[in-house]
């Protein structure tokens, strides 16, 4: 919590050493007090601004937009919501992202479960050897792989197909799972898994009867960080998606863009409707979400 | 977002070794083997097929002459050559170290700051903080798009805020113009992973003891030096990590940005490496060539994180 630097949120008993003025809530500690504000405040305005601007010019006509650039809008056209709809398509785009995500990530927990815990618990030759190709496959990004991954998922018949896509995002996202699945099934305790093994469950029964209900936790991790990266991903979407009906919600969106001039408030209209979703779960997720992305990072 | 891949690192012999070491007699547990191999060959498949096979596949590419179409000829190392000489390859090898290094200061020092405000008990802390985290959330995409409509001469936000504070005078065409528009892009990513780093400094903020700093405040030490001289080194790992994050982060992972805000352009004073290979294999259908561009990033990320990794474990014995 307060790292002992302030302490204007927990008036104390004034001090004798009138020297040690950092702690009393004197009008240098109101003077730092709305130092932070202000400069909170600064933060907040340019993080949130922008998204108010595009909700403002989301409801504003053309000519409202032009001339009230500031401002919220002087009557609500809601109309531009529809109309965006329509003439974006994203309908369609939000069913193909839900799905290729969707897919994507039931492959994923299918497959880097067994591989993290075989990593974690099993004794067997070549363990070493898995885990340190897990972790320099960490550091080849898939996008310097861009045009051979190209060339092998066209020789797949995996382009403009939604399930390959969703494939290739499962394996793009795998080394990363199985290294963040492996540090958790290491945390569990052996004898549990001794008692049930000397109760004669089987390596599999083990797994999904006892391990996975304890390693939930590091389930959701694996599934926050893969969504995030794959709902949002342009990249592999771009390179492997060339067909207009298939396209996802980000490709939607630059195409929407590029193929008409200046409709701009129907542009906000459509960031709006596939940003605003996002940003809604993240808040009232956001305490596990934090936890989560923290705690790997900081254990070191 | 790699975040769990370095304290892990630091105690990869894994625990499940010992107790094959104590229970002596039994001999290698092969009884696993089978198991094992099970388990894994999902996964080994997929990284067979979408890993392995498109790594051996471009590298020997990159050694050939194609289309795309006709026969491939092995050409040895002409397209390293010809990447060696080539203006804009090299200009787009030069603004991706720009970047690197422009991102990689700002979002440090603005994140640790950021930390540094959050790290108090303050009223509405978990408000700010979750603000700060919104544009995380968001896709690369959206936030290109929100930030070329900000910067967009016409009604952008940007230029109509410098107008309205009288600052009309410093309106620029923030993405027309070759001398800034790779500012402004840098500007956007520092943007968008700005709260990242700031959660991640401000929970290695909170596992600094408390009394280390009242100690240090009793013996009358300035904030100043309190922040140098406890703050900081304990905070080093941390730098590190947001360090390597953003490294990897920023070298490969531009392209979406880049393309959505300037394509490369004006002039290609913006353009990256990964922008130059996709326009040069799916627009000029030099395969090979593009496949060249992506080792030699490669080449270039891999050396960059190995370097930092070195340098983060000599340091580490030094702390």
């Amino acid at each position: 919590m307060a790292a002992g630097t302030s302490s204007f949120a927990t008036p104390r008993p004034a001090r004798r050493g009138v020297a040690d003025t950092l702690g009393d809530l004197g009008w240098r500690g109101l003077l730092e007090f709305s130092g932070i504000y202000l400069a909170l405040g600064i933060v907040l305005l340019q993080t949130v601004y922008p998204l108010l601007w595009v909700l403002f010019g989301s409801l504003k006509t053309k000519t409202d937009l032009i001339n009230n650039v500031w401002g919220p809008p002087q009557e609500l056209v809601f109309q531009n919501y529809a109309d965006a709809w329509r003439i974006a398509g994203i309908g369609s785009r939000i069913v193909n992202s839900l799905s290729i995500t969707a897919a994507a990530l039931v492959v994923l927990v299918a497959v880097a479960t067994p591989c993290a815990y075989a990593l974690a618990r099993l004794k067997f030759r070549g363990r070493a050897v898995v885990l340190a190709v897990t972790v320099a496959a960490m550091l080849v990004p898939p996008q310097v792989m861009a045009i051979p991954l190209f060339l092998v998922a066209r020789d797949l018949g995996m382009i403009n197909n939604r399930l390959g896509l969703a494939v290739i995002y499962a394996a793009t996202s795998m080394p990363l799972s199985v290294f963040i699945l492996r540090s958790f099934f290491l945390t569990l305790p052996a004898d549990l898994e001794d008692a049930a093994r000397v109760d004669g469950a089987s390596r599999l029964a083990i797994l999904t009867r006892i391990m996975l209900p304890l390693v939930k936790p590091g389930v959701a991790l694996v599934v926050i960080f893969a969504f995030i990266e794959i709902w949002n991903d342009f990249f592999l979407a771009f390179l492997l998606l060339r067909k207009p009906e298939l396209q996802t919600i980000p490709l939607g969106l630059v195409a929407f863009f590029q193929q008409y001039d200046s409709l701009w408030n129907l542009y906000f209209a459509t960031l709006m409707i596939t940003t605003l979703p996002v940003i809604i779960i993240f808040l009232l997720m956001q305490r596990q979400f934090i936890a989560g992305l923290t705690a790997g990072a900081v254990k070191a | 977002m790699p975040t769990d891949v370095l304290p892990e690192q630091a105690k990869a012999p894994s625990p499940g070794r010992k107790p094959a070491r104590l229970g002596a007699p039994r001999r290698p547990e092969t009884g696993d083997g089978a198991v094992a191999f099970w388990m894994i060959l999902p996964a080994g498949i997929l990284f067979a097929l979408f890993y392995v096979w498109p790594f051996l596949h471009g590298f020997w590419l990159s050694l050939t002459n194609w289309d795309g179409f006709s026969e491939p000829r092995f050409a040895g190392l002409a397209n390293y050559w010809r990447l060696a000489r080539d203006p804009i390859f090299l200009g787009a090898i030069e603004n991706n170290l720009i970047f690197v290094l422009s991102v990689l200061v700002l979002k440090n020092i603005l994140g640790l700051a950021l930390a540094l405000l959050l790290n108090r008990a303050l009223l509405g802390r978990a408000f700010f903080r979750a603000a700060a985290f919104i544009p995380v959330t968001m896709s690369f995409v959206a936030v290109g798009l929100l930030w070329s409509w900000i910067y967009n001469p016409v009604f952008g936000l940007l230029n109509a805020g410098l107008d309205a504070v009288g600052l009309g005078a410093l309106k620029q065409s923030w993405l027309g113009d070759a001398h800034i528009a790779l500012y402004s892009v840098i500007a956007v990513d520092v943007w968008k992973w700005l709260g990242f780093h700031a959660v991640i400094y401000l929970a290695g903020l909170q596992t600094i003891p408390t009394d280390l700093y009242e100690s240090a405040t009793m013996d009358g030490a300035s904030r100043v030096r309190r922040f140098w001289h406890i703050t900081l080194p304990l905070i080093m790992p941390i730098v590190f990590i947001n360090t390597i994050l953003g490294l990897s982060g920023a070298f490969v992972r531009n392209f979406d940005i880049v393309y959505v805000l300037t394509k490369g352009g004006p002039n290609h004073a913006t353009e990256v490496a990964l922008t130059y290979m996709m326009t040069k294999a799916f627009q000029d259908g030099q395969m090979s060539y593009a496949s060249a561009m992506g080792y030699v990033l490669f080449l270039i990320v891999g050396l960059a994180c190995v370097l930092l990794l070195a340098l983060m474990r000599r340091s580490r014995l030094a702390v």
